[in-house]
């Protein structure tokens, strides 16, 4: 405050009003100018009055804050504003040093409905779309059968008993663990964060985050990017279940599963413990049968290859007695076959010599003559008058010679 | 002298009577080598046959009831 002048009484320093105001004002003008969010109330504007009043009234708290705005100014914007209606207003805190009154200067005013909400979630939903917060790739399964879920929920929620319900309705003996926290209003999305990082600290392998149905205004921590971010890089798979089926705040496309309603993400997050223990109950019997087949399969085999053993010897002893049998057989035979043979030889031996005796020759018509010595093979052998012997096929007969030639 | 060899050497001698190119005198000497061969492969044959059959009635004997 160099700027206030103090008055001097004895020891005490003491400022006037005026100083003391203007000092604040000093100091309050230094801060930045920014924006800022609240429900118009008590909107005043007079013709003769160069400014606009109202207030802007937090709707979580009733906190309040007195603004104004240049008449012109606000006239030119034409928002026709009525009480009740959200508002951004940008301007820069100022204390009105004559009356000691601290009020938000406003140098322009926004509507902030629902639609401008929506274009604004819509232009974050694309940031961290393009970053790839949302993409499929980094969906991660849930497991199937989680050792210690995790449950961020508001306290004495319906969502949390819907969730709960349908867990242990499904798997009795799942381990929950609950982190209850604000799930609405302007600090329910850093609360969120911190209770997600908490419950993972505790070694859950599966996160659940709901809350039940709300207005558009309930539901928006769920947009927010520091939650949407947070969701994203938890370290285990979560399932959002927000609001109702057709509500879908940013976490949602960033959980790894999205349920439709709290009931939902409880049936999710763990298996059916009975139709589990029947699954099971089937898998073993048919492990059974199919065991029993094997043996009795590998029995039948066994046997036949046994009595194929049993008959092998007997076979084979039967084989070689056919064998020695049939060489018997021949052994048998071949003797008399060998006489018959040589008997055949001699006989067709004789039957050659028989074809050389002249006596065949003779039957054709020759005669063979003889003197006493020999058989006469020339006319110089023998001399007329002299005795030869004729032999014929048939007979023979004596001789003399009449003449030779 | 063990079956497989006195039904080969049997074997043999069959074949080369068939043949027929052994005198005869030899063959005959043949002939009753090969009958003293038929007979050795017989009781080679009864002594194994006899053999399968008492152990076929041991294991019969030893087999569990089913």
């Amino acid at each position: 405050m160099s700027k206030a002048e103090a008055l001097q009484y004895g020891d005490r320093k003491v400022y006037t009003v005026a100083s003391f105001n203007r000092g604040v004002a000093d100091w309050i003008a230094r801060l930045p100018t920014i924006w800022i969010e609240g429900e118009v109330t008590e909107l005043r504007r007079h013709q003769g009055w160069a400014n606009v009043f109202l207030t802007l009234k937090d709707p979580t708290d009733g906190s309040s804050l007195p603004a104004s705005i240049p008449r012109g100014q606000f006239d030119a914007l034409r928002l026709d504003l009525v009480d009740g209606e959200r508002v951004h207003v940008y301007g820069r805190p100022e204390l009105f040093a004559a009356k000691g009154e601290f009020k938000l200067r406003a140098l322009t005013i926004e509507r902030f409905g629902e639609g401008d909400h929506l274009a604004a979630l819509e232009r974050l939903k694309k940031k961290l779309a393009a970053e790839g917060l949302f993409a499929e790739a980094r969906k991660r399964p849930l497991p199937f059968l989680p050792r210690k879920i995790g449950l961020v929920t508001g306290n004495d929620a319906a969502a949390k008993r819907d969730v709960i319900t349908a867990v242990t309705t499904r798997f009795p003996s799942a381990h929950l663990v609950v982190a209850e926290t604000l799930v609405q209003g302007p600090r329910a999305a850093l609360a969120m964060v911190a209770s997600l990082q908490e419950i993972c600290a505790e070694g859950v392998d599966v996160v659940v985050l709901t809350r039940g149905g709300g207005s558009f205004d309930d539901l928006l921590p769920f947009s927010d990017e520091r939650l949407v971010r947070a969701v994203a890089a938890c370290p285990v798979p979560v399932i959002s279940a927000v609001g109702h089926e057709q509500d879908t705040p940013l976490c949602d496309l960033a959980a790894d599963v999205r349920a439709s309603t709290p009931t939902a993400a409880g049936r999710l997050v763990v298996p059916d413990h009975a139709e589990l223990t029947a699954r099971l109950d089937a898998s073993r019997t048919s492990l059974q049968h199919s065991v029993r087949r094997t043996l009795e399969r590998q029995r039948e085999r066994t046997h036949s290859v046994g009595a194929r053993l049993r008959r092998a010897p007997a076979l084979a002893v039967e084989r070689e007695r056919r064998t020695t049998e049939a060489l018997h057989e021949r052994l048998r035979r071949a003797p008399l076959l060998l006489v018959e043979r040589k008997r055949a030889a001699l006989e067709n031996a004789t039957s050659r010599l028989r074809v050389l005796s002249p006596s065949s020759t003779l039957a054709r018509g020759y005669a063979i003559v003889r003197t006493e010595d020999a058989i006469v093979r020339s006319s110089s052998e023998v001399e007329p008058g002299g005795r030869v012997d004729v032999q014929l096929a048939e007979g023979g007969f004596g001789a003399r010679v009449e003449d030779t030639r | 002298m063990n079956f497989e060899d006195a039904q080969k050497e049997l074997e043999q001698i069959v074949q080369r009577l068939e043949h027929g190119q052994a005198p005869l005198d030899e063959a005959l000497a043949l002939w009753e080598r090969g009958e003293q061969l038929y007979k050795l492969c017989r009781e080679r044959l009864d002594a194994a046959e006899g053999r399968i059959e008492e152990l076929a009635k041991r294991v019969e004997e030893s087999r569990p009831a089913v």
